[in-house]
């Protein structure tokens, strides 16, 4: 027993001697190191299988060229992950990356919380993946827990403004984006053949027209016009994006009293009232039963969603996509979702990492081969202007009869206009759903104005707490 | 009942502090003590690690938390769950154990376990399949649908009322017969000649139950009440995994409205959190005590 | 002759009982039997709402090892279960001892002060989980806990429960046994472990099911403390499953399958001991 607590002590004071050698961190690593070293031991004592997990307890591991690194799901993120690693062997032979499949994006926030909160950050990664609507207040709650990118050898001009627009924060670019959030219009083209109308019909319409169509196909097929996941909605900000409006400014809430934000919201209102539009509780009945169950004749939300519609084998190329209605009837781009990598302070190989990111997901030598594998793999679809220009891109797509949807997709991403992002993005979705929830007839059919009123004052309130 | 006879020494005594030590010393360490730096988080006021003192110092408490409508809805729910939850799964717990616990019924045994089963199956677990049984285009409405009891798919878990009903259903699937085996245990620890002298005495089977059998299982009773009200106003599984707190909130429980203040939205409102949740132990407390006077065992 | 007439009169007395416990056991099984008939069938059968066994059993069964295997280093459908396992096993072995002798101590050898403290001790069990658990967190990440059986199991190991129930079972261990051990010149943990221990034996199966159960269930605190993947459980790795863009139902009934079924046998192999437990029975 004796023997393997001593051995366990020499482990930690060998990587507490290297921590310190690199002398990133600004408490002392090795004082940290030693009294896990000690207080190792008890747990070690007690069960073998602990004392396995007490070696490389940091989250980062030794070894020189490896890299590690927490994401969430296995079909989408993860194969651009894999693409990237494999795209960086070819410069560095001996790299590896160390993925960390967790449940969701929730994760990585609660992950970083702790962290935080306790003060210690060797719990963490060397990358994670973050989801952009949260990244700005991560990094104004937590500064400690990120590190700069912007030494980092990337183009920043090869990418979208849209999504910079995140990970960039004060002037200082945290983060290395990944996929590409563009929102797309899909819609069944059989269906709405049914009913008389062809994909131009649905391009650059105003949404009384749209709810028009959405009244006709359900009266004459009984599917929806679209579908969302109301414990989570996305539509308002979406659909006030594709305005070239935001629902903040200047910092606080801008619902009251803004005439687009109570149309846009009628809008929804009437879909769900005359059944054009689904919501769904959760977003396994989204996905699941309203998408993949073929119960809408339209999607619309962040292209990562595509592979949920391709679930169904059986509606190959019933499909096109295009952009989405406006008040006004000009073509509206909107991007949702998406997230970016960033370095977090635990990352005790900055070069490394930087070198990594620049040269796959930066518009590097490598960022061609990791994008088009990403895509291939997990659909994920880039928003590195150089990258898109890759012939996997310009292949047709047999699912969306022959479109070629991701240059369709890269190009409609150019076009999404930035808009105020803020701290507390989710609040108000969640007031908004349920000013929604309450404003449509299944909900008590109250008042839209007063429920958004309402909503403003939940997000105020929640503001100042 | 039972104060000892025997004249305890000194020695005996400590014998029985250094035998309770270990065990008190940690629930001060693991629950107290995070309870106090809760408390001092309840003081104060921001997100993320930039929380200030509260400026007044209780103003979490005095202004935050009585203005907060969702919390005060989430009180409302968790409220309702307890008062039809909880006596509904106690009464039905203490019949099926009483119905088991006659000597003369065959397979009490199988009964026995077929009941208790549910509570071997995790929280995480029956949340998902309650979850599939009662979606839109689930088994329930399929089942429904085929006996022609209705004409459209009910939308369970995203109306209001039918959410709350599935939330109270899966409770009293997951918890009745975890409470049957305590009264179970209760009644087979009254001595059967107890019930052969009631009967003599003419007494019938309900007044029986209510002049032998509640006093005497009344610890048993206070101790599952307690452990109910406890588990029910700290009700968190089922509100994240069955309805999310869906729709608009309206099924959302307080433990869970916590989460969501201080893991759930991005926004750590910490000394917010922290507050709400020392309202809920308060609260226990309250009926903790309550019960206890009510039902007061120890001699 | 009679005696048989006599018990089948009893018998039909006892039918609107039967049927009554029929009718709850149906509501009671069938979820559970929904669950595992789903775990054999593919997700668009459950969602049609198939109610019988499909053919799908090693299908979900090998999707289920693929999608355990890939949630990071060192992951496997093997390793969560053993994680859970070895977490619950120590987490049980240890509670009971500590409750046990808290229990002891509290119940035979109590005073009017220690009374006063089991009030107290008992406040711990209003304390709300999610009030404790970043402080809890920090506390353990500066122990350097994170990732081990200790962090899972330190803040649930001494529970006021457990102890309750020690202390009230404790009221029927036949005292003057004891004070015969002293005068044969046993020491007060002697006492413990030669005479407590095996007449509470019961009352020890009680509390290793209950606990066992509760360790193997948990969920929010192992997700806050174990923060690497190898290190989770299968709760863990239940929500995992259930949460990405796309689930599959078949697969995700198999692990809720493999998550419910130790503690099912569990409680089948100990049922009598536990019931016997609970009351208090002493052998």
């Amino acid at each position: 027993m004796k023997k393997k607590v001593l051995a366990i002590m020499l482990v930690f004071a060998m990587t507490a001697g290297a921590l310190t050698a690199c002398g990133v961190s600004a408490t002392s690593p090795a004082d940290s190191g030693a009294a896990e070293a000690t207080e190792e031991a008890a747990p070690a004592e007690e069960d073998a299988a602990a004392e396995e997990e007490a070696a490389d307890l940091g989250g980062v591991s030794e070894d020189p060229n490896t890299l590690t690194v927490a994401a969430w799901d296995a079909n989408f993120n993860i194969p651009a992950l894999q693409a990237a690693e494999a795209a960086f062997k070819a410069k560095n032979p001996d790299f590896k990356l160390e993925i960390n499949t967790v449940s969701g994006s929730s994760d990585v926030e609660n992950a970083i919380t702790n962290a935080a909160s306790a003060g210690d950050y060797s719990t963490l990664p060397d990358i994670v993946l973050f989801q952009d609507h949260y990244i700005q207040q991560y990094v104004a709650n937590y500064p400690d827990a990120w590190q700069d990118l912007s030494a980092a050898n990337i183009d920043w001009n090869d990418f979208g403004a849209e999504k910079l627009s995140y990970s960039t924060i004060n002037g200082t670019h945290y983060g290395a984006p990944v996929d590409n959030g563009t929102a797309i219009f899909a819609y069944r083209t059989d269906i709405l053949e049914q009913c008389g109308y062809t994909i131009d019909d649905v391009t650059g319409i105003t949404w009384d027209r749209w709810l028009e169509i959405g009244r006709e196909v359900k009266e004459k097929t009984g599917k929806y016009l679209l579908s969302m996941d109301h414990s989570g909605d996305d539509l308002p900000y979406m659909f006030m994006q594709a305005e070239g409006l935001s629902q903040w400014k200047n910092g606080d809430p801008d619902l009251v009293g803004n005439e687009t934000y109570q149309k846009i919201l009628q809008v929804i209102v009437d879909g769900a009232n005359d059944g054009v539009i689904l919501l769904c509780n959760s977003w396994s009945e989204y996905t699941d039963e309203s998408i993949v169950g073929d119960q809408v004749a339209g999607v619309m939300n962040g292209n990562w969603i595509i592979p949920t519609i391709k679930q169904v084998a059986e509606n190959s190329g019933k499909w096109a996509l295009t952009t989405i209605p406006t008040l006004s009837g000009k073509e509206g781009y909107a991007a949702n979702g998406g997230s970016s990598l960033y370095i977090t302070a635990n990352c005790k190989k900055l070069d490394l990492a930087q070198e990594f990111l620049a040269y796959t997901f930066g518009g590097g030598e490598g960022s061609m081969e990791t994008y088009d594998n990403a895509l291939k793999n997990g659909g994920v679809i880039t928003c590195c202007i150089s990258a898109g220009k890759s012939s996997v891109y310009q292949e047709p797509d047999a699912y969306f009869n022959g479109q070629a949807i991701y240059a369709d997709i890269v190009e409609m991403g150019a076009h999404v206009p930035v808009v105020e992002q803020n701290d507390f993005h989710y609040n108000l979705r969640n007031a908004i759903g349920t000013a929604i929830t309450n404003a449509t007839t299944a909900g008590g059919g109250s008042d839209l104005a007063a429920e958004i009123q309402a909503a403003q004052e939940e997000i105020v309130r929640q503001m100042n707490l | 009942m039972k104060k000892k006879g025997l004249t305890v020494t000194k020695k005996q005594q400590t014998a029985g502090w250094v035998f309770l030590t270990p065990a008190a010393l940690l629930i001060f360490i693991m629950s107290f003590y995070p309870m106090i730096q809760a408390f001092i988080t309840s003081l104060k006021t921001g997100s993320g690690v930039n929380l200030k003192w509260g400026n007044p110092i209780f103003v979490n408490y005095l202004k935050n938390i009585p203005a907060d409508k969702t919390f005060l809805r989430s009180m409302g729910n968790t409220f309702l769950y307890l008062i039809i939850e909880v006596p509904i799964m106690l009464i039905l717990a203490m019949l099926l154990a009483q119905i088991l616990n006659n000597r003369d019924l065959k397979f009490r045994g199988l009964f026995r376990t077929m009941v208790f089963m549910p509570c071997a199956v995790s929280l995480v677990s029956y949340a998902l399949i309650f979850r599939s049984l009662f979606a839109r285009e689930g088994l329930i409405n399929s089942v429904l649908m085929n006996l022609g009891l209705i004409s459209e798919n009910i939308n369970w878990l995203g109306t209001t009322g039918t959410a709350r009903a599935v939330i109270i259903i899966g409770l009293i699937w997951r918890w009745t017969g975890y409470n049957m085996v305590f009264y179970l245990a209760g009644l087979q620890n009254i001595e059967y000649s107890v019930y052969e002298a009631a009967k003599i005495d003419g007494a019938n089977g309900w007044k029986t139950f209510w002049e032998i059998t509640v006093p005497l299982l009344k610890p048993t009773i206070v101790m599952t009440a307690i452990m109910s009200i406890n588990g029910t106003l700290q009700l968190f599984d089922e509100s994240v995994n069955l309805t999310n707190g869906g729709p608009a909130n309206t099924s959302i429980t307080m433990s869970h409205y916590i989460w969501n203040e201080a893991f759930g939205q991005g926004v750590g409102h910490f000394g917010y959190a922290s507050a709400m949740s020392f309202v809920i132990f308060i609260m226990v407390a309250i009926l903790a005590a309550i019960n206890l006077k009510v039902g007061d065992t120890r001699d | 002759m009679t005696d048989k007439r006599k018990s089948s009169a009893i018998q039909k007395r006892l039918i609107p009982s039967y049927i009554f416990l029929i009718i709850v056991c149906f509501f009671s099984v069938f979820p559970i039997a929904w669950m595992i008939i789903s775990a054999t069938n593919n997700t668009v059968d459950i969602a049609r709402g198939r109610m019988w066994f499909g053919d799908q059993a090693m299908v979900n069964f090998k999707a289920l090892l693929e999608a355990a295997s890939s949630q990071g280093a060192g992951t496997s459908l093997g390793k969560f279960m053993s994680n859970s396992f070895i977490y619950s096993a120590a987490q049980t072995v240890i509670c009971i001892f500590l409750c046990s002798l808290a229990g002891y101590g509290f119940e035979l050898y109590h005073d009017r002060a220690k009374d006063k403290l089991f009030g107290i001790l008992l406040m711990a069990m209003m304390v709300p989980g999610v009030a404790t658990l970043i402080p809890l967190f920090t506390m353990m990440s500066k122990l350097g806990f994170l990732n081990t059986v200790a962090g899972f199991m330190l803040p649930a190991i001494s529970t006021p429960f457990m102890i309750m129930m020690f202390r009230q079972n404790s009221r029927n261990f036949p005292v003057d046994i004891m004070e015969a051990a002293r005068i044969d010149g046993l020491s007060e943990w002697a006492i413990f472990f030669r005479m407590y221990m095996p007449i509470m034996k019961s009352t020890y199966a009680a509390a290793a099911v209950i606990t066992f159960m509760n360790a193997w269930n948990a969920y929010m605190w192992p997700r806050a403390v174990m923060t690497k993947n190898s290190a989770q459980t299968m709760q863990i790795l239940l929500t995992n499953l259930s949460n990405g863009y796309v689930i599959d139902y078949g697969l995700l009934m198999m692990a809720v399958l493999f998550c419910s079924a130790p503690t099912m046998v569990i409680f089948f192999v100990m049922q009598k001991q536990f019931a016997e437990g609970i009351t208090g029975a002493v052998k």
